[in-house]
């Protein structure tokens, strides 16, 4: 769904529609839970999504719709997950269990199961700073001037530490020879 | 902790300062965020630099290893969450207290131009007996009719224009506090009408419905809002991040203040 769409579905829910406020929660939980899965921990995503759809929309009273409303969710979760951090100093990121649906889909390069997961805890161990900003463009898909806005910060930032999460993650799996993800070298 | 000899981003060869420059450039051209004249500039760097070739081709590799990973469905929380947006009743109510702002605007506005009316035919009449700080009987009549008819124009621009609305109530409520006040002394000595006073109370209903607008939010398209400015952050690029920091701008930070 389109950001123009969901904007639309967030004045209507405002304006008191509540099949629209259904459909705006049913459009983008996915991303905001996956976004959280991402800045908090898979173990408590779920309770975060929930926290975030009731500040979002305890508040979208106040909702101009001057920002698309995807990225206005999208940084109530981010404060959500930082007050959650702050709340509970993280944990050190152990391996989860892995799921059945955790392989990657059809449209994934034919790598095997242990390079997936190996990326996925390359990333988990990335700077804060630049995991965001690498999971609000890579995983969520938003454009480098959506990051920005969800983020508060310039475009360059952004640019900056989505680069040096690129680097760190390939030298990350480099430093394992045997699931170098380039391995002809 | 990098292995030797995999592709480093060398500081320490000729082409380091160029190398990560050119990296975070293709980087964003990963993502679709570098112009063509970036992208030249990275066609002409790879021609040279067999690490960075690498580089490019194990983090387009990384990329779509993210992109792509299957992840669970995730929650469904429609149903846990839905009763936080706001109530059906919440439009009804803002339309409502809209209509009824306009109504008392007009109301006010023709009480004022009834008292300015007034207070124009008396003038000719009267010969001023009493002078009080410069103005005379005649003159205060005319600021009280113009602040009336004032108040009406507020009230029915507020109903229009609700994003203005906010700032005038504050002036309201002191402007009727103190009426208030007055005009109950007054009732008590005798130097008012009771049906002068109950005129006053068309200003205290523009106030509440003013007040019920504020509070039902804001409305789309009436006027610039405060706050619009996060969407576009200032265009800065090459902020401190917590990396190294870098010798000196090389041509690829130049370009990215541009972008
Ligand atoms: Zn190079």
């Amino acid at each position: 769904m389109d950001d123009a769409r969901i904007t639309a579905l967030a004045l209507r829910a405002r304006d008191g529609d509540r099949g629209a406020a259904g459909e705006f929660v049913a459009a983008t939980q996915h991303q905001v839970w996956r976004l959280l899965v991402h800045l908090a921990d898979p173990s408590v995503a779920e309770e975060l999504t929930q926290e975030t759809y009731e500040r979002a929309l305890g508040s979208l009273r106040r909702y101009r719709g001057d920002a698309p409303a995807r990225s206005w969710l999208l940084s109530v979760a981010r404060r959500v997950a930082a007050d959650h951090l702050r709340r509970r100093s993280r944990r050190p990121v152990s391996p989860a269990p892995l799921a059945e649906d955790d392989r990657p889909v059809g449209g994934a390069p034919r790598g095997d199961l242990a390079e997936s997961v190996a990326v996925r805890h390359a990333v988990d161990a990335l700077d804060p700073d630049r995991r965001e900003a690498f999971v609000l463009t890579q995983v969520i898909g938003l454009s480098y001037e959506e990051a920005a806005a969800v983020c508060r910060c310039p475009i360059g930032t952004i640019r900056s530490r989505v680069a040096r999460a690129r680097a760190d993650l390939v030298d990350a799996l480099a430093d394992r020879p045997a699931e170098r993800p380039h391995r002809s070298g | 902790m990098r292995v030797a000899g995999n592709h480093g981003a060398g500081r320490d060869d000729q082409h380091g300062v160029d190398c990560d420059g050119c990296r975070e450039a293709m980087s964003a051209a990963l993502d679709g965020e570098a112009d063509a004249a970036e992208q030249a500039r990275i066609d002409a760097h790879l021609g040279g630099c067999a690490a960075c070739r690498s580089w490019q081709r194990d983090a387009a590799l990384v990329t779509r290893h993210v992109r792509t990973a299957a992840v669970g469905a995730g929650p469904d929380l429609v149903d846990r969450v839905v009763d936080a947006a706001p109530a059906a009743s919440v439009r009804w109510r803002g339309v409502s207290a809209r209509a009824g702002l306009a109504a008392v605007g007009l109301a006010q506005a023709v009480l004022g131009l009834v008292s300015l009316l007034g207070a124009a035919t008396h003038a000719h009449a009267m010969t001023d007996p009493f002078m009080v700080l410069g103005a005379g009987m005649a003159h205060a009549t005319h600021e009280t009719a113009a602040w009336n008819l004032a108040l009406g124009v507020a009230f029915l621009g507020g109903a229009l224009f609700t994003r203005h609305l906010a700032g005038l109530l504050p002036v309201l409520g002191a402007f009727i506090a103190v009426l208030a006040v007055l005009s109950g002394l007054d009732l008590v000595a005798g130097r008012v009408e009771p049906g002068r006073v109950v005129s006053h109370l068309v200003l205290v209903a523009g106030f509440l419905l003013g007040l019920a607008v504020v509070r039902s939010g804001p409305r789309p398209g009436t006027g610039p809002s405060p706050g619009a400015r996060w969407w576009r952050p200032g265009g800065r690029s090459v902020v401190a991040d917590d990396g190294p920091t870098r010798p000196a701008p090389t041509p690829w930070e130049r370009e990215s203040d541009v972008a």
